[in-house]
């Protein structure tokens, strides 16, 4: 990074160069001869056209938006600077994959929706935890009680997985485990499983979230000291780079820091600004770039404004692309391409007239892949009020069915290119995130940034704007604060019966009275001292503590010893 | 504002508010949004952070002598736990702060929050005037209890 | 906090003063959290009578407390230094309790108090009793609720009390006038904000602090500092500078020396709460003529407009201004002379 100070304040300075639109007399002339007359005789109003990023919009866009060089930023599919998507046919190729996010109660709860979603066609399997997983509690601890799988699966030991899994071959699907804090552990759990099952760590595939940043920034689970969590995750990466070919260790995650209340450039850049700080910590690490990078993956929310949407996608890819080749000296195509999940916003859900909800999907949906995303979870329209229930998971899933085979928009490689707006607004989101980066990079780094709370506190600052903006009426949410009706019916919810608790501490009673508790004491030792000692690689010692059937929480507090636990930045 | 101070011998300082998460759970958009609310409605807000305990959020409210707990869980689990907090006061006989709830909280549920002494029980999605104006009303029962004669 | 110690259905009330304040000042004596809570409450409530009740019955107590001042910038960690002072003073037997000043805004008279989240776990772990008070802009309130703060937890028998303040502004140096000893927390990589602060609160403060110790530039900032304070001529007190980082408890013992040592300083030549002294005179003094001379004079020149005298005429058909200006003339020059 060093030898790079500034990289950011010059790519800055390049970018609003070249988006200082040269004068079109032609439009000026339209302007004043066309557009005036036309506003004056309807009696048009002046009203304020900025999207969520606070970009102002203009009534129209031309070539002069764009500059000269425009091509040199777009490239052709499947190349450098990959605005136009990472692979050359896109969906004509093959569509993306359908993933939808699961997971809720226990284990075999869990297991059967699995097993459901996989009979209706799902290619690609998505695991949610609970709340005391995900901040590494086991479901007897005082602190989880009443929380146990209200929000995802519970997990508690290595038996808890096993549970989850069974009966499922994990040579023939891809498992994604929205996990950050404790993903290391449930990695672990999840080989475990694999060898179990007779198959090499080579054969198995999927992606641990495992943004620790965005965990600090946004979603708030963690554990221990950024630094801590940055260090096993850095193992981990080491770990899986040479051993599991086909595990994506991080997948750097927008979704949260939109959820959170941020705008689309915000989301973007604080994003790739966690990717960045991933790339160097690999480099540091002593891995090859070209090696580990094709491994890292992202995560973007597609909100409800269409076009922003696509933009923000469409600007990821060439930021990461020319960050990769230019500043981090990758070489291989691989490295600098950014591939992304994405899932629909639950922010712009309602919960009131809740089945319009399955029509913000669909547009978002279909943002996403405009947007060229390379997997897509919609959302279902229950989600607003609770875990979706079956029936509504169905729709979200036919609502992505419905873009991939009717609509044609897969028919052709990135169809809005070349849009005046669309290359505009690309620039212009380019450009704002540049300036984040410059402005971190001045902080010292979004390490430093995060902990000093500045990324937080900008968020936090956009999402009050926004709610006083909804509040008074100049952002319309139909049905909540535009269209509503008197009366509202609530709808049929999902529910977790309180015996999801007691079942998990039955089970987990159960694993402690018959483990080796010796062997268990064993494991925890080991894992501690490879803690102690930075120059140690902690994988191994995991998955031998996972296997012994030590708890989440042992493992976990093991970590709190050693390394302390984490009081957030005052940012209100 | 100042002129107030001789006219009335009694000016109260604002209704005092202590937003908390008493849960394993870190969503708090919203508790940062309504922080930000509260104070524009000129009250003084307090954040309990991530993470606390239903005891440590009443230490500091009885510490801070606030008026209202408005209390915000977005994990399924506002029946467990913001109940620990209503009994946990009960027993310290605790009945000048007033308990204010919100999340995703499902309509059947309000009846057995609204027992237990918790109201409002709002959902995402409205208004911030109508919190608003609740929770001033509960801070003013609640200050109204402080300072009466029983 | 207190939780264990709170016998159950504990009366909390003070508003029937009549008969719970001396319970109140009681459980404030016996270091009853929710007691000084309370008490702290009734004399931030800008209510002068109820303000002199508690705080005269409350009396001046037997330890003799030493308020240190911690200001700083913001963002520089005075929440978490603050968290491991106090429990740091705990750990050697040397009580403490601890006030956080915020700004309100001037508009809307709200304000976040959002000093408690990095300390609250160490104060909580170490039974020390935290308050924030919000700076509501009026002149003279912040530091009228700060005195008597003080005043409660001094009587609580606390030794030592720290206030945080925002480290901007007048009301904040009204607050340093209160402190026995200004402690000034800074960090390394500062540059733009060490020079905004040199201008004011750098003179007045006793100690310096340099903060995240284990950062870049740790050694020359602290340099920098002894540099400047190397030229001082600071009435005998030769002014130290102190480094601490945030994982390392060790650390703090030298900061807690420093402010022993600085309160010996104050003892030895009779200084100590002198300030403070001076301050609760000056608010009480401002009350006293507000409340007594403002409604006894009121009263006065009421009756001597209605007897006529000293205004030789009836005025009924004057502005009452008029009126109002010539009654408090005439009664000033008479009495003056």
């Amino acid at each position: 990074m060093e030898d790079h100070k500034g990289f950011w304040h010059s790519k800055l300075r390049e970018a609003s160069e070249r988006n200082s639109s040269s004068k079109d007399e032609s439009l000026e002339k339209w302007r004043k001869n066309t557009l005036e007359p036309w506003e004056e005789k309807t009696g048009y109003k002046p009203r304020e056209f900025i999207n969520s990023s606070g970009i102002e919009i203009k009534d129209v866009y031309t070539k002069s938006d764009l500059p000269e060089d425009q091509e040199k930023f777009l490239g052709l599919p499947g190349e450098y600077p990959f605005t136009r998507g990472v692979y050359p046919n896109m969906y004509r190729g093959k569509e993306w994959t359908m993933r939808m996010f699961s997971g809720f109660g226990t284990p075999e709860d869990t297991n059967a929706r699995l097993k459901y979603l996989i009979s209706h066609g799902e290619t690609g399997l998505s695991i949610a935890f609970d709340m005391p997983t995900l901040y590494a509690y086991d479901c007897d601890n005082k602190r989880a009680d009443g929380e146990i799988g209200k929000c995802g699966v519970n997990v508690s030991s290595l038996k808890d997985m096993e549970v989850i899994f069974d009966g499922i071959d994990l040579s023939k699907v891809t498992t994604s485990m929205t996990i950050n804090a404790p993903a290391a552990v449930l990695t672990a759990m999840y080989f475990s499983i694999a060898r179990k099952q007779g198959l090499s760590l080579d054969k198995i595939g999927g992606t641990v979230q495992a943004d620790i940043l965005k965990e600090y920034i946004a979603q708030k689970e963690w554990i221990y000291p950024p630094e801590a969590h940055i260090r096993i995750i850095r193992d981990m990466m080491i770990y899986c780079t040479e051993n599991v070919p086909r595990w994506n260790y991080i997948s750097i995650s927008g979704y949260h820091i939109r959820e959170a209340g941020s705008s689309a450039v915000q989301e973007l850049a604080f994003t790739l600004a966690d990717g960045f700080y991933y790339v160097e910590m690999g480099k540091k690490a002593g891995l090859d770039v070209d090696q580990f990078a094709p491994r890292l993956s992202f995560f973007f929310n597609s909100s409800i404004n269409f076009f922003e949407e696509i933009a923000k996608m469409r600007a990821a890819r060439r930021i990461w692309a020319t960050a990769l080749k230019e500043k981090y000296g990758a070489k291989s195509k691989r490295a600098m391409m950014l591939r992304f999940h994405t899932q629909t916003s639950g922010y712009t859900l309602t919960w009131q007239q809740p089945h319009i909800n399955i029509v913000r999907t669909a547009f978002e949906g279909l943002a996403a892949v405009l947007g060229g995303t390379q997997s897509l979870h919609t959302n279902s329209y229950d989600e607003a009020m609770a875990l979706p229930s079956e029936e509504a998971v169905k729709v979200a899933l036919r609502t992505q069915q419905i873009i991939a085979e009717e609509t044609g928009v897969t028919d052709t490689v990135d169809p809005l290119a070349g849009s005046y707006y669309v290359e505009w607004l690309t620039n212009r989101i380019e450009e704002e995130a540049y300036r984040y980066f410059d402005k971190i990079e001045s902080m010292g780094g979004i390490l430093e940034a995060v902990k000093s709370g500045y990324i937080q506190r900008e968020i936090a600052t956009t999402s009050y704007r926004r709610q006083k903006r909804i509040e008074e009426g100049k952002e319309v949410m139909v049905g909540a604060n535009k269209y509503v009706e008197s009366e509202e019916k609530p709808i049929n919810i999902l529910r977790i019966p309180g015996e999801a608790q007691e079942r998990q501490i039955k089970r987990l009673n159960e694993v402690k009275a018959t483990r080796d508790g010796k062997r268990v004491a064993e494991t925890l030792e080991r894992l501690r001292k490879a803690m102690e000692d930075p120059d140690k690689n902690i994988m191994p010692f995991l998955i031998d503590a996972v296997e012994s059937y030590a708890t989440l929480e042992e493992i976990s507090n093991v970590g709190r010893e050693v390394y302390g636990g984490w009081k957030e930045p005052i940012i209100i | 504002m100042a002129a107030g101070k001789n006219q009335s011998s009694s000016k109260q300082r604002p209704p005092k508010i202590l937003l908390a998460k008493p849960g394993i759970d870190g969503h708090d958009r919203g508790v940062l949004v309504l922080a930000r609310a509260f104070r524009d409605a000129g009250m003084e807000v307090l954040y309990a952070g991530l993470l606390p305990t239903p005891e440590e959020v009443i230490d500091t409210a009885v510490n801070e002598d606030v008026d209202v707990i408005a209390m915000s869980l977005l994990n399924g689990a506002h029946l467990t736990v913001f109940k620990r907090v209503a009994d946990l006061m009960k027993e310290r006989g605790i009945d000048d702060i007033a308990l204010v709830g919100g999340g995703t909280i499902p309509e059947e549920d309000k009846p057995a929050l609204e027992a237990l002494g918790i109201t409002g029980n709002y959902g995402p999605g409205t208004p911030l005037s109508t919190i608003i104006e609740h929770v001033r009303k509960r801070a003013a029962e609640a200050r109204e209890k402080k300072m009466g004669q029983d | 906090m207190s939780g264990k110690e709170l016998p159950k259905q504990e009366k909390r009330r003070w508003g029937r003063i009549e008969t719970n304040i001396a319970d109140l000042v009681s459980g404030v004596k016996e270091n009853k959290f929710s007691s000084i809570a309370r008490a702290i409450s009734m004399v931030e409530d800008e209510d002068p009578l109820l303000r002199k009740d508690i705080l005269r019955k409350i009396g001046t107590s037997a330890t003799k407390a030493h308020v240190i001042g911690i200001t700083g910038p913001p963002g520089i960690g005075k929440s978490t230094l603050i968290g491991n002072l106090s429990s740091g003073m705990m750990a050697r037997g040397i009580t403490n309790g601890v006030l956080a000043i915020d700004a309100s805004s001037p508009f809307t008279g709200g304000s976040l108090l959002g000093n408690r989240i990095r300390m609250q776990d160490k104060l909580r772990e170490s039974h020390v009793f935290m308050r924030s008070l919000a700076n509501r802009g009026e002149k003279g309130g912040l530091s009228r609720s700060a005195i008597g703060a003080v005043r409660i937890l001094e009587s609580a028998g606390n030794q030592e009390i720290i206030i945080e303040t925002v480290g901007a502004g007048q009301a904040d140096l009204d607050i340093m006038n209160l402190a026995d000893t200004i402690v000034l927390v800074l960090a390394p990589g500062l540059g733009d904000e060490i020079q905004a602060i040199k201008a004011g609160i750098m003179e007045i403060s006793h100690i310096f602090v340099i903060n995240k110790m284990d950062r870049e530039g740790a050694y020359f900032a602290m340099k920098d500092i002894e540099d400047i304070v190397s030229m001082d001529d600071h009435s005998g007190w030769k002014r130290p500078v102190v480094g601490t980082t945030s994982n390392d408890n060790d650390s703090y013992n030298g900061l807690i020396d420093a402010i022993l040592s600085h309160r010996k300083y104050l003892e030895m030549s009779n200084s100590l709460s002198v300030k403070r002294r001076y301050m609760e005179l000056e608010t009480a003094l401002e009350d006293e003529i507000n409340e007594t001379i403002t409604s006894k004079l009121k009263k006065k020149l009421l009756e001597e407009y209605v007897s006529g005298k000293g205004m030789g005429h009836d005025r009924l058909d004057d502005d009452p201004f008029s009126i109002a200006e010539d009654l408090l003339k005439n009664f000033l020059e008479y009495s003056i002379e």
